[in-house]
């Protein structure tokens, strides 16, 4: 919402500046987004002056040589390409030394052997609109020397305001008005609700079929109409609020819509069938040429305004391109209405069609304000179209009442945590339209929406004050403050794989440019695609992991990785994640489409492996692990035991076995056989050779032996070994190597 | 020179090439420099010549591509008929090459100093699933029918009543539906909102989001609870300021701006000359979402607020743009 300050000061008296009102109205009203500046910085050099003579330039045909009367007994001598005025028109003038708002300044210079001392102005030079056809004439009242800021706005300060979409009071200057009236206990100028007295007795035929979509149509009838453009004041505050100028009677509806937030709608009376306004839903499969040329399939849920053929307006979205005044237009229908807000929502969505006034009805209108929108419209066609008012009708069901919210000041206190004197808050909501009533306050219609419970009354008054609320911490009797375990677990596979040497990737949960969502099973597919990022800006030794949620059957988080490098690296990674959690996985052989088939490891959480070679240009290592089920099985606490005062003995045993026996059948059988000294068992070499055989290949195992009571000697351990070898002979033929 | 017999030679000697290195070799004799086309080449002087010997040429290189697919095959195939015993430990499946640290995400950092600053105001953290329905997303959450959050135009909707969560708010729904108050509770995780992808926004985010509900909570317990982990975040010298704002499930709502840290507070291109960064909402919980979930408004009290981890990292760590967050470029991450 654009506000010019010259339109917000003509609502509301207040001494605070631009940027005052600015800062306060961002904290307690709306969002302030900036101040815009419009027109020259110094406007001490723009006149208004009074053309004595203007006859053409000796030099150059298309050029005009004119003296003008700039005042103080000055007379200026200006060249001026422009032909739309002669002698003893009042205009618009830049001395010398002015900076126009494009940053060009003036000077005093010849133009074909003629001194110019500065420039008749145009629309377009003065940012007052995008006119350069020719320069601006203005009323002969004003005489020369006047400051020009005294007769056109040629400065203007802008303020861009956001407001929230539970506040669509505040989508208008008078809006922001009251709620600066109220921050800066300033006067707020009453709405005058006097209509100009009616030059007609036509009867208006409106009826409204639909009450829950359309509460209230105001209707006025207009004749005579001109159809003109707007003067430049018109133009300027609308092109200020970033609104098109078109024409008076269009212009005065956008004007209004702006000034007080009901969005109105002008017809062309006479190309309405029957002269008659009907509101209801559309027909099936009735159709309509909206303002913007499309013809629109229509919705049997869409409210649409009809005459007595046919629909000529999207209710509050947009008119229709039949019924549109135009520049022939001499009737017109002037429609002040108040439409229901989701419907408006609904058909704006439907249709892809949002407008300054869809925006607005979606919020939810005041039904109170069609009257005064009515009323300033009125006076403003009147105005400027020389109009003749000759007919009205004001067509509503009974309007909503003002609702009484109880209210207790001490328990805005107790919300706020602030000591806010009672009177105080009452002077807060009285000067937002809050009426006390017994031991409440009676809610303005503007507000009917958003204020419904005491809660509500208590924000009107915390907005206020919030700078004054102090910094508390709650008082509190019991403390939550520690990790789950889950989220330990989390923080431990973290740092193991940073640890390892992988970086901390974040990939999306699905691929965000495709039309649908489709929800990943896995992490790796993603970390793949970060990996082919890294090697395109040449990145080396690129480890990445992700530990994220994926959509299966359920939701589960998992653990991902891949590595430069190969299945060693992969499951290195792997193995020190177990180990930190206290697990011992059992890993068996697995095939995945992505995977290598050889190089390919699965444990009851997850898999590892090295990357298929059509994946990623080189070898590359991948895992991707259940972190919920690492965590589900994962002992909850370590219970210590004492070390041994008595040494280890430890021996390596060396086995040929057959290619397929894999290293883990062998080791457990070790530790099922090696009896309660065995300590630990791991293999520590693999050999393959001549002297070993084809298809065959050397484990080498590292066995360790111990006892709590006493220092084990070779003869202790010599029966334990004795029953391993005879073991592994018998289960998988391996035998130990001398 | 008998061009036919030459092309038929290397037909013969590209056909038998079955490595890489074998392949080279055949290439070094038929197109190498020295090669007699090559040499050839140079010599010629008349057009009829030139023809022929491109011909020769031309034929080469489509001898060359054809061993080259198929050696690149047979690599592969080879290649895919290694087989490890996959139950050794990782030392033994290959070299375990050491790697210097890596480094983790600068939203996994920011992550874990809010876990850290409310483990130290006593508050539990919880991490919820992302899928939710129309239930906990907006309903119990009063949002009002006419929230554009509601339509699909912004929120990714799985099928009619369940959608990807909008924001984390739907854990304080969850977590009061769950236990009584006394409730001090962090939820943190990823959200998703249409959005298109620009310098500053991305579909998919993190959050984290903060209830409390006690007796005799207030709006002053707020700003005491923000302005602790804005200085947690971002430096003991940070100044916070708070603005009304709306949101569904607060009520009073505001909008808590962090000094910003450029310019401390003097007004510069990063805070927009206002000296403020807009970070996260806040608000009193609203007494409908109480009622929703079967709390009276008037006994109990709190209060809930919510940032983005993304926009927190951004303003801590001088990162102008949404877009390295999801790139995973490790130029970027090795900064952290």
């Amino acid at each position: 919402m654009k506000v010019p300050m010259s339109w917000l000061r003509e609502y509301v008296r207040a001494s605070a500046s631009t940027e005052e009102i600015a800062d306060l109205l961002s904290v307690a009203t709306a969002e302030v987004n900036g101040i815009e500046r419009r027109g020259p910085g110094d406007t001490s050099l723009f006149t208004v002056g009074r053309v004595l003579t203007a006859d053409k330039h000796p030099n150059a045909d298309r050029l005009q040589l004119c003296t003008v009367d700039v005042g103080g007994g000055r007379t200026a001598q200006i060249v001026c390409g422009a032909w739309n005025f002669g002698a003893g028109a009042t205009v618009a003038v830049a001395l010398p030394g002015a900076t126009l708002p494009n940053g060009l300044t003036l000077e005093r210079r010849e133009l074909r052997g003629q001194t110019s001392e500065g420039m008749i102005l145009a629309e377009d030079e003065l940012d007052l609109g995008t006119d350069h056809e020719g320069i601006m004439v203005l009323a002969d009242e004003h005489a020369p020397g006047t400051p020009l800021i005294d007769v056109l706005p040629i400065v203007e300060e802008i303020l861009d305001i956001e407001p929230t979409g539970n506040r669509p009071d505040l989508y208008s200057v008078y809006g922001i008005a009251r709620e600066v009236a109220a921050l800066f206990d300033g006067e707020l100028v009453p709405l005058s609700d006097a209509d100009p007295p009616l030059a007609g007795d036509e009867r208006l035929d409106i009826r409204i079929e639909d009450y829950d979509g359309c509460p209230r149509y105001v209707g006025r009838l207009f004749r005579d109409v001109k159809i003109a453009p707007s003067p430049v004041w018109l133009q300027a505050r609308l092109r200020d609020a970033g609104v098109r100028a078109i024409s008076n009677v269009v212009d005065v509806t956008n004007y209004v819509m702006l000034a007080l937030g009901n969005p109105l709608h002008a017809f062309d009376f006479d190309s309405l069938e029957g002269g008659r306004i009907v509101v209801r839903r559309a027909r099936k499969a009735e159709k309509l040429t909206t303002l913007d040329g499309l013809r629109r399939d229509l919705d049997p849920s869409d409210l649409v305004i009809a005459d007595a053929k046919r629909s000529v307006a999207l209710a509050g979205i947009m008119g229709g391109e039949e019924t549109e005044v135009t520049a022939a237009t001499t009737n017109v229908l002037l429609e002040a209405a108040n439409f229901e807000p989701v419907g408006i929502l609904r058909s704006s969505e439907r249709l892809a069609l949002r407008t300054e006034g869809s925006n607005r009805w979606e919020k939810g209108v005041d039904p109170y304000l069609a009257a005064p929108a009515a009323t300033l419209a009125t006076r403003l066609i009147l105005e400027l179209t020389s109009a003749r008012w000759t007919a009205a009708a004001d067509v509503h069901e009974e309007l909503p009442l003002r609702r009484t919210i109880p209210f207790r000041p001490a328990w805005t206190n107790e919300k706020l945590g602030l000591e806010v004197a009672a009177e105080r808050q009452e002077a807060i909501l009285a000067k937002l339209g809050f009426d006390p009533d017994g031991d409440g306050f009676r809610v303005p219609t503007w507000r009917a929406r958003d204020v419904t419970r005491e809660i509500d009354l208590v924000e009107e008054v915390a907005r206020f004050v919030l700078g004054e609320i102090p910094f508390t911490l709650p008082m509190r009797d019991v403390s939550f403050g520690r990790l789950t375990r889950e989220q330990r677990i989390k923080r431990i596979v973290e740092d193991v794989l940073v640890g390892c040497g992988y970086s901390e990737a974040y990939t999306p949960t699905f691929p965000v440019t495709a039309d649908t969502v489709m929800l990943r099973t896995a992490i790796v597919p993603s970390l793949v695609e970060a990996a082919r990022h890294n090697l395109s800006v040449d990145n080396t030794g690129v480890a990445l992991f992700e530990i994220a949620r994926v959509f299966v059957a359920e939701e589960r988080r998992h653990v991902a990785g891949v590595v430069e490098g190969g299945i060693a690296d992969a499951k290195w990674a792997v193995e020190q994640i177990y180990a930190a959690l206290k697990l011992e996985p059992a890993y068996e052989r697995t095939s995945e489409p992505f995977l290598h088939p050889g190089k390919a490891a699965r444990t009851a959480e997850g898999w590892v492996g090295e990357l298929h070679p059509n994946e990623l240009d080189g070898a590359w290592g991948a895992f991707e692990v259940d972190l919920d089920a690492l965590a589900a099985a994962a002992p909850a606490a370590v219970r210590a035991t004492d070390v041994s005062p008595f040494p280890e003995l430890r021996q390596d045993l060396a086995f040929v076995v057959d290619e397929d026996v894999p290293a883990a059948a062998l080791e457990t059988v070790i530790r099922e056989t090696g009896g309660p000294e065995l300590r630990d068992v791991s293999v520590f070499d693999e050999y393959r050779g001549e002297q070993i055989g084809a298809g065959k290949r050397s484990l080498a195992f590292r066995v360790a032996f111990g006892s709590a009571e006493r220092t084990l000697s070779d003869d202790d351990v010599a029966p334990l070994r004795q029953r391993i070898v005879g073991a592994l002979r018998e289960r998988f033929g391996a035998e130990l190597r001398a | 020179m008998d061009w036919e017999a030459y092309i038929r030679d290397a037909e013969r000697d590209y056909g038998n090439a079955h490595t890489l290195e074998e392949l080279s070799e055949v290439n070094v004799k038929y197109q190498g420099r020295k090669s007699p086309l090559k040499l050839q080449l140079r010599e010629v002087r008349d057009r009829e010549t030139g023809q022929l010997l491109n011909g020769v040429r031309a034929r080469l290189e489509e001898l060359e591509r054809e061993a080259e697919s198929r050696v690149g095959a047979l690599q592969l195939e080879s290649a895919l008929q290694e087989k490890v015993d996959i139950t050794l430990p990782a030392r033994l499946l290959g070299d375990v090459r050491p790697r210097p640290r890596g480094h983790l995400h600068p939203t996994t950092l920011i992550r874990r100093d809010v876990e850290d600053a409310f483990i130290g105001l006593g508050y539990e953290i919880r991490d919820d699933r992302e899928i939710e329905t129309l239930e906990y997303n907006f309903d119990k959450l009063a949002f009002p029918p006419w929230h554009p959050a509601r339509s699909p135009r912004d929120t990714y909707f799985l099928d009619a009543n369940s959608v990807l969560r909008t924001e984390t708010s739907a854990s304080q729904i969850h977590i009061m539906e769950e236990k009584k108050p006394p409730i001090y509770m962090v939820s943190i995780g990823r959200v998703y909102r249409r959005d298109a992808i620009t310098p500053t926004r991305f579909p998919i985010f993190h959050q984290f989001e903060g209830l409390a509900v006690d007796r005799h909570i207030t709006l002053a317990d707020l700003k005491g609870t923000l302005l602790h982990v804005m200085r947690a975040l971002f430096g003991e010298d940070r100044r916070v300021r708070f603005r009304t704002h709306y949101f569904p499930f607060t009520e009073p709502s505001i909008e808590p701006d962090v000094s910003c840290g450029v310019c401390g507070g003097e007004g510069c291109p990063t805070c927009k000359f206002s000296g403020w960064i807009e970070i996260g909402g806040a608000g009193m919980v609203d007494p409908q979402v109480f009622t929703n979930v079967g709390l009276d408004p008037q006994e109990w009290s709190g209060f809930a607020f919510g940032l983005g981890l993304e926009r927190a990292a951004q303003l801590r760590y001088d990162i102008a743009t949404i877009r390295p967050f999801w790139e995973d470029d490790l130029r970027f991450l090795e900064q952290f």
